[in-house]
C-alpha cells in the first residue's frame, strides 16, 4: 500500500491522489478501517439472514427418514406366478397423496437370484421418469404409459428407455403377516442399492455419478 | 464486431432514431392496443374454455392413469419418448435441454456478425428456423402420443371385442397402433392385417420371437377376437 | 372560492398549453377552464418539486423510437401485460387457495364452483399462462430474427433468456397447485428429470421435493417458489430489461438503411 501522502490534500509527485468522497482532514487509515468494518459487519448481517434461510431450505436434503414396516396381508394372499396389487403408505399424514401401489408375489426359486420362502414386492414407480407402471397379466409385463418403458416378470427392462429394473421394497413375515419395509433400488443384475430416483443408472461407473442420498435408510 | 463496425452501427442507429417518432403516444398506442388484445384473448379463453377440467384428485396409487405434461412441454416429453437407449436417457433429460439453453443464452457472444437482415445471415436464420421447426414437430408428436392401453382405431363393430382384448393385453406397450402405443421394440401393427395372413398372426401370438411374450394362455374366445381384430387392420 | 395557484419553480408546466383555449361567449367559462388547467398543473408541480420525476418521465415517454418501428415491437410489452394479469389473478386466487396436500384440491374446487367469478379468475390465470408462454417465445423469435441481440444489446438478451427460464419455472411450479392427477404426475416426472443431473441430481431432487418422497412440504415448497421467490425475480429482471431497452433504445427493423450524408456513405462497409 502506498505511504501516507506527503501533503494534506494528497498530492504526490505532482499528481492528485484523492480517493472518491475524500474530505479535508481525512486520513487513509481511518478510511481503511471503516471500509473493512463495513464489509465485515455487512457480511455478518448478510450471513445472519442468509445462512439460516439456506439451511432451512436445504434441511430436507440431509434429514434421515425412519424405517417403517407395514402389514399387507397373510402369506396365503400371494402366489408365485402372478402379482397382487396392494396399497401402502409412503408418507403418513398427508392422506391419499402419501400412498402408493406395490405388486407382491411369492419368490420363484427357478428365477435367477430368488430363494424360496421370500416375497418380492415391486414398486410401480417407473425407473425412467417416475410414471405409474401397471402389471398386464396377459402379456406378463409391466407397462409404463408415458415414454414406452416395458419390464418383464422380475421387473427387468425389456423395452423402452428405463435405465434400471423397477425398485423393490424390503419384505419380511411377522406374526403371520407379510410386511413391506423401506424401498431399495436394483441394478440390471438385481444387486441391491440404496434407493435412487428414477432415471439414475446403477450399473458400473454410473453409481458414482448418482451417489447415495442422505435421506434414505441403508438397504435392509 | 470490431470497433469500426460498432461505431458504424451506432451512427446509423442514431440517424434512424432521430428520424423516428416519440414513444408516447405513437408506440404506446400500439402497445396499449396489443395489451387490450392480449387481455381480451385471455378473458375470452377463460370464458369459452372455462377454467379447464379439474381431473380426479392426485392419486399416487393409480395403475390406470396416463400422465401427460402441459402442451408447452410436449417437445421435451416427446424427446424422452424418442430417445430409447437407456444410456442416452441422460441426454434427453438434462443433456439436450441444457445444451439448448446454454446455446441460446450465449448467442450474442458467438454470433458477432454485424449483419442484421435475416436474409443475409444464412447460418443464424437456418438454425433458427430449424430449431423452431423441430420443436414444433416434437410438440405435434407429443400431442398425438396415445397411451399404450388406449388403442382407438376405427374398426368394424364385429372386431371391436378384439380391440378391447388388445388394450387389456398390453400390446400397445411394444407396438404402435395408429397414434396409440409405443414405437418399439415391436413393429408397427396399424396395417398388420394387410401384411400377414390370419394364421400367421395366430402363430406369432402363440410362438413369438423374443422378447415378445406368448399369448397362448389367453382363453380361446379372447384369443380369436384378438386375431380377428389384428387381421382386420388394413 | 378562489384557488390560489402556487408558484411553480420548474419550467415544464408553465409553458404547457395543451390546446388553445377557445374564445367563449362567457368570460366565466374561460376562467373556469384556465383554473382547472392550473389546478392540475399545480398538483403535478407539487409532486414534481418533491420527486424530480418530470425529467425522468419526459425522457422516458418522449424518447424517440427509430423509424420503422412496427407491430412486432409490441410483443415484449404484451408479455409484460400477460405477466401482470397473472400476478393480479394470482393474488386473488391465493386468497382462497389452501396449500396442503389434503386441502388443495378441494380449495380449487371451491374457487371454481362457489366463489363469485372464481371460475373466471382461475380460467384467466390458467389461460394467461399459455398466452404468456406463447408471447414470450414470439418475442424471443422476433428479437432473434431482427438481430436485436447484437451489440450493444447483448446483456438485454441474457436478461431475457433468464426471464424465459423463470417463466417456464413459474409454469412448472404453478402446475402442481391444483393437485389433481395431471398436476401430481407432471410434477413427479419433472422432479425426477432434475434428479438425473450428474452428481448433484439426487440432492437437487431431494431439495425440490423436500425429502425422498413426495410429502406435505413439497406442495408448500412449490407454492412458496411460485408465489414469492420467482415473481420477485421476474419483476426485478423486467425492471432491468426495460431499463436497458430505454437506455439503449429498440432496434430499427433490420431491412432499413439510414441515409447517411455523402462523405460517410462512401465510407460505409
Amino acid at each position: 500500500m502506498a505511504t501516507e501522502p506527503a501533503t494534506p490534500n494528497g498530492h504526490r509527485d505532482g499528481h492528485a491522489m484523492k480517493p472518491p468522497g475524500w474530505y479535508e482532514g481525512e486520513t487513509i487509515t481511518r478510511r481503511r478501517m471503516f471500509t473493512g468494518g463495513a464489509m465485515a459487519l455487512g457480511g455478518i448481517a448478510g450471513a445472519a439472514i442468509g445462512l439460516p434461510a439456506i439451511g432451512f431450505a436445504l434441511g430436507p436434503v440431509f434429514k434421515n427418514s425412519k424405517v417403517t414396516w407395514q402389514d399387507v396381508g397373510p402369506p396365503g394372499d400371494f402366489t408365485a406366478d402372478n402379482y397382487v396389487p396392494k396399497t401402502i403408505t409412503l408418507t403418513s399424514d398427508i392422506g391419499e397423496a402419501g400412498k402408493s401401489t406395490v405388486y407382491i408375489r411369492k419368490s420363484n426359486p427357478e428365477l435367477p437370484g430368488e430363494k424360496t420362502g421370500e416375497f418380492v414386492a415391486i414398486s410401480t414407480r417407473c425407473a425412467h421418469a417416475g410414471c405409474p407402471v401397471r402389471w398386464v397379466t396377459a402379456a406378463e409385463r409391466f407397462v409404463c404409459p408415458c415414454h414406452g418403458g416395458v419390464y418383464d416378470f422380475q421387473g427387468k427392462v425389456t423395452g423402452g428407455p428405463p435405465v434400471r429394473p423397477l425398485d423393490r421394497f424390503a419384505t419380511r413375515v411377522t406374526n403371520g403377516q407379510v410386511q413391506i419395509g423401506p424401498r431399495f433400488s436394483v441394478n440390471s443384475q438385481l444387486k441391491r442399492f440404496s434407493p435412487r430416483d428414477p432415471g439414475e443408472h446403477l450399473d458400473g461407473l454410473w453409481k458414482y455419478i448418482y451417489p447415495k442420498r442422505f435421506t434414505t435408510p441403508p438397504p435392509q | 464486431m470490431n470497433s469500426r463496425e460498432k461505431e458504424e452501427y451506432l451512427r446509423e442507429y442514431q440517424i434512424l432514431k432521430n428520424q423516428g417518432k416519440p414513444f408516447f403516444p405513437y408506440a404506446v398506442v400500439k402497445d396499449s392496443a396489443m395489451a387490450v388484445i392480449t387481455l381480451g384473448v385471455i378473458i375470452a379463453l377463460a370464458i369459452i374454455l372455462g377454467s379447464g377440467e379439474l381431473q380426479n384428485k392426485a392419486d399416487p396409487t393409480t395403475t390406470t392413469y396416463t400422465p401427460r405434461p402441459e402442451w408447452y412441454f410436449f417437445f421435451l416429453f416427446e424427446l424422452l419418448r424418442v430417445i430409447k437407449p437407456p444410456s442416452l436417457v441422460i441426454l434427453a433429460t438434462v443433456g439436450i435441454p441444457t445444451l439448448l439453453l446454454v446455446a441460446v443464452l450465449l448467442l450474442p457472444f458467438y454470433d458477432r456478425n454485424p449483419e442484421r437482415r435475416p436474409e443475409r445471415r444464412p447460418i443464424a436464420t437456418t438454425f433458427g428456423i430449424a430449431v423452431i421447426a423441430l420443436m414444433a414437430y416434437l410438440t405435434y408428436l407429443g400431442a398425438h402420443a396415445g397411451a399404450p392401453d388406449q388403442i382407438e382405431l376405427k374398426v368394424a363393430p364385429a372386431v371391436r371385442p378384439g380391440l378391447v382384448v388388445a388394450n387389456q393385453s398390453g400390446c400397445g406397450a411394444c407396438h404402435k397402433f395408429g397414434e396409440a402405443g409405443n414405437a418399439g421394440p415391436g413393429p408397427n401393427l396399424t396395417k398388420v392385417g394387410g401384411r400377414l395372413p390370419r394364421d400367421a398372426i395366430a402363430r406369432t401370438l402363440v410362438n413369438p420371437t423374443a422378447p415378445m411374450p406368448s399369448y397362448k394362455a389367453l382363453p380361446p374366445k379372447k384369443f380369436n377376437a384378438l386375431v380377428d381384430f389384428l387381421a382386420s387392420l388394413r | 372560492m378562489a384557488i390560489r395557484v402556487p408558484k411553480l419553480p420548474l419550467r415544464g408546466n408553465r409553458h404547457r398549453q395543451p390546446w388553445p383555449l377557445e374564445e367563449q361567449e362567457h368570460n366565466g367559462e374561460v376562467q373556469l377552464r384556465e383554473r382547472a388547467a392550473e389546478l392540475q398543473a399545480g398538483i403535478v408541480g407539487w409532486v414534481d418539486e418533491r420527486t424530480g420525476a418530470s425529467g425522468f418521465l419526459r425522457g422516458f415517454l418522449f424518447r424517440k423510437v427509430p423509424k420503422g418501428t412496427n407491430w412486432f415491437y409490441t410483443l415484449g410489452s404484451a408479455t409484460m401485460f400477460a405477466f401482470l394479469s397473472q400476478a393480479v389473478t394470482g393474488v386473488f386466487l391465493a386468497m382462497y387457495y389452501d396449500p396442503s396436500p389434503t386441502g388443495a384440491y378441494d380449495s380449487v374446487q371451491h374457487i371454481t364452483n362457489d366463489v363469485f367469478l372464481g371460475s373466471l379468475v382461475r380460467g384467466m390465470h390458467r389461460w394467461g399462462a399459455t398466452v404468456m408462454v406463447v408471447l414470450i417465445f414470439l418475442h424471443m423469435g422476433r428479437t432473434f430474427f431482427f438481430g436485436a441481440y447484437k451489440y450493444p444489446r447483448e446483456l438485454n438478451w441474457v436478461v431475457g433468456v433468464v426471464l424465459l427460464v423463470l417463466t417456464l419455472a413459474m409454469a412448472l411450479t404453478g402446475y402442481l397447485l391444483p393437485f389433481d392427477q395431471r398436476s401430481f404426475w407432471a410434477t413427479v416426472v419433472a422432479v425426477n428429470i432434475n434428479g438425473t443431473a450428474p452428481f448433484i441430481g439426487p440432492y437437487l431432487a431431494d431439495f425440490l421435493r423436500s425429502g425422498p418422497e413426495f410429502g406435505a412440504t413439497t406442495l408448500t415448497r412449490f407454492y412458496s417458489i411460485h408465489m414469492l421467490l420467482i415473481p420477485v425475480l421476474i419483476a426485478a429482471l423486467i425492471g432491468v430489461h426495460i431499463y436497458l431497452v430505454t437506455k439503449l433504445g429498440t432496434t430499427a427493423p433490420p431491412w432499413l438503411k439510414a441515409e447517411l450524408p455523402e462523405p460517410l456513405e462512401k465510407e460505409r462497409v
